[in-house]
């Protein structure tokens, strides 16, 4: 419990499905058992279609998804041009590895669609860099178990954006009902070529 | 005192200039004649590789370097000076780019890496300018030009037509980098740099210019700039003309052969390769 | 036992923090004021390790001071969270670590509303509308769930302070002195009267 992945608690999940992805997250800000806010968003925007989830120690999730924010928007300046997921996904990595010997306590997420060839592409890593490339999904925070779960359990390939949608928020609402340190509503995006639509799931707020 | 102050020699003169900067170009410009020419679908840079005695072994000696897979430069002025960029240029496509996004930086990227060294060379103290101009030609992943022009012309889906519009007005708003395909900078001893169609640097740049600017047309196949770089390179060259004495560099279609293996799906080879002298022979002969 | 209170409503920020200054099981002094201001819309409370905590708050204080005077204008209480986040989590990775919890109460002018900030020695920080820290998290947040509302009058807000520091009053086994009451609005800041007199028994 007085692991630094465990202290906020929250959950964050990706999916692929056809010419799409979707990437969601819980709202819960924790300590220990106690819910100090449930409006403390994990996912990211760096790029019209590339997105990030942190999960892990509250703290770093806000410093590293800053850091992220200057990185990229010093991308786009000097390349004036956006961060493909792919470019941005091993600037994730390489940055985590960065601090092999004092790492950075969060599980990132990253998700998007390549902006030249619509590619959906999403991946996950570990908090000192390793990439987990996925086709299906990817799943991250205290809640992770039981994400495995029902994403195994829910997910199917080439899911049409809507049902994508439905899969995605009911296999996260349903994990988080079943951890005590996430939940308490959630944020859905879902990512399509020229099309983000994102979505707040209430939740159970109990 | 010395290792504790060390001014820069680089200083202006009264009237505004920085003589250095213009020794510096003096340098290049009695430097050995070098050029490159873009063509629609690949570069050519070319240069006369002298020997001051018959005794020296000609593959030894090498003007052209290769930076990245798709990048590659050469130049006019100090060989040692040269040399200095080819290393400080490969560490920097590395250090500044490949390690952190496991891809090679653009042409641009890289240029502007190489033009912030040279710059700091013309405001550090304890340092010179460096003797050189540099041709750098590379090659991009992007929206290649003629996808860029096809697009309005086609009267496809409704759908694909519009992200094509987008996408097409987003290249607009951000100064065409999108844009993918071939460039050709041109690095000068003040850290300023230029895209060229074609150009020339050293000894004979100026007429060597004029001559590019008499032969260059839009839309230019590689093999025709091939042709025109040695007929430019004739007009001004010293000594005899063979595979020995040209060195020619050219950013072309993927060369899978130098990727030293094969099967691997999506594995793509070099853009930026060297002519054998047996190849530029070939050239030759057909001047 | 120290006690840092926050509640928001529809035009104000209140901040209440224990009057109690204690080492071990005594207590020292009986009006000690554990809040700084920071600007003239943005009040920072603050409770830990001794020591840390007032040395953190001043060090913020004269940086949020400094910026005013240099720009001839004040941060947002927003600009101002994310700058005392950002020193707090520069602290927490060098070689020894402020240990401060911080309330942030602020009325940002522009957008005409009140905002409170919760953040943690941790330096996590979240924008909440009524907050705790230390065990006053445990017993208030519950009254708060229950009573809160975003748009609650300023009297309103009272009655709710009132309910949260009976039952501190009720509930912590050592006596916290009361509260100093600090209101955060459109005017500015002002202290508020609160009469911390009045018994409270246990059930």
């Amino acid at each position: 419990m007085s692991s630094p992945f465990s202290i906020n608690g929250g959950a964050c999940v990706a999916m692929r499905g056809k010419n799409c992805v979707a990437i969601a997250c819980d709202l819960r800000l924790g300590l220990q058992s106690l819910t100090v806010s449930n409006n403390f968003p994990k996912i990211f925007q760096y790029s019209p279609t590339a997105f990030l989830g942190l999960t892990g120690l509250a703290t770093d999730v806000s410093t590293v998804s800053e850091l992220f924010r200057y990185k990229v928007n010093m991308y786009r300046l000097r390349e004036e041009r956006d961060i493909a997921p792919k470019t941005f996904a091993q600037l994730v990595s390489s940055s985590l590895y960065e601090r092999r010997f004092g790492p950075w306590f969060v599980s990132p997420v990253v998700a998007g669609i390549d902006g030249k060839s619509g590619a959906p592409f999403i991946c996950g890593f570990d908090s000192i860099g390793c990439i987990d490339y996925a086709a299906d999904f990817i799943v991250s925070g205290t809640a992770s178990d039981q994400l495995f779960g029902t994403c195994e359990g829910l997910w199917e390939p080439d899911l049409e954006p809507d049902d994508l949608f439905e899969t995605i928020s009911q296999a996260l609402l349903n994990a988080v009902d079943r951890d005590a340190l996430s939940g308490w509503g959630a944020h859905v995006y879902i990512i399509e070529k020229d099309k983000v639509t994102k979505r707040l799931l209430k939740g159970r707020q109990d | 005192m010395a290792d504790r102050y060390s001014f820069s020699l680089t200083t202006f003169s009264p009237s505004g200039k920085l003589v250095q900067i213009e020794y510096a170009l003096n340098a290049v410009n009695q430097g050995v004649t070098s050029l490159g020419i873009k063509a629609a679908n690949g570069i050519v840079l070319a240069t006369e590789k002298k020997s001051s005695t018959p005794l020296i072994d000609p593959a030894s000696s090498s003007k052209i370097s290769l930076i990245t897979p798709n990048i590659g430069m050469v130049y006019s002025g100090m060989g040692p000076d040269y040399r200095v960029l080819v290393d400080k240029a490969r560490k920097v496509s590395h250090t500044g780019y490949k390690r952190i996004y496991n891809e090679y930086p653009p042409t641009r990227i890289l240029v502007q890496d190489v033009a912030r060294v040279m710059q700091e060379a013309t405001q550090s103290g304890g340092v010179r300018p460096y003797g050189v101009s540099l041709l750098i030609a590379g090659y991009d992943e992007g929206i290649e030009p003629e996808q860029q022009n096809a697009k309005p012309a086609g009267a496809e889906e409704t759908a694909v037509d519009d992200s094509a519009e987008d996408r097409k007005k987003t290249t607009g708003k951000t100064g065409g980098i999108l844009k993918g395909g071939p460039s050709l900078y041109q690095v000068d001893p003040s850290g300023s740099y230029f895209p060229w169609k074609a150009t020339a640097i050293g000894k004979s740049a100026t007429s060597a210019k004029t001559f590019l600017e008499k032969r260059y047309t839009e839309g230019l196949e590689l093999e025709d700039a091939v042709h025109i770089a040695l007929l430019t390179l004739k007009e001004t060259i010293e000594g005899e003309m063979n595979g020995e004495t040209v060195e020619i560099g050219i950013v072309g279609p993927p060369a899978n052969h130098l990727l030293g293996y094969e099967g691997v799906e999506g594995a793509q080879g070099p853009r930026f390769r060297k002519l054998s002298p047996q190849e530029i022979e070939d050239y030759l002969t057909n001047l | 036992m120290e006690v840092l209170l926050g509640i928001t409503g529809k035009d104000f920020c209140i901040v209440a923090a224990s009057k109690a200054a204690m080492r071990g099981a005594s207590i020292l002094k009986a009006n000690d004021d554990k809040t700084r201001t920071l600007n003239k819309n943005t009040l920072m409370a603050f409770s830990g390790e001794p020591g840390d905590t007032v040395q953190f708050a001043e060090y913020i204080q004269a940086n949020i001071q400094l910026y005013s005077m240099r720009n001839s204008s004040d941060l947002s209480p927003f600009e101002v969270s994310s700058f005392v986040r950002a020193e707090l989590a520069k602290s927490l990775r060098s070689r020894s670590p402020y240990t401060v919890n911080l309330l942030l109460g602020g009325y940002d002018s522009i957008k005409q509303k009140p905002e409170l900030y919760w953040i943690d020695y941790l330096a996590s920080s979240a924008p909440v509308p009524y907050a705790a820290h230390g065990y006053a998290q445990y017993y208030c947040l519950s009254i708060l769930d229950k009573h809160h509302h975003p748009d609650i009058s300023f009297e309103q807000g009272m009655k709710i302070l009132r309910m949260c520091t009976d039952e501190l009053k009720r509930r912590l086994p050592i006596d916290f002195k009361g509260v100093n009451v600090k209101i955060i609005d459109k005017d500015g800041i002002r202290e508020e009267p609160y009469s911390d007199d009045k018994q409270v028994y246990a059930p």
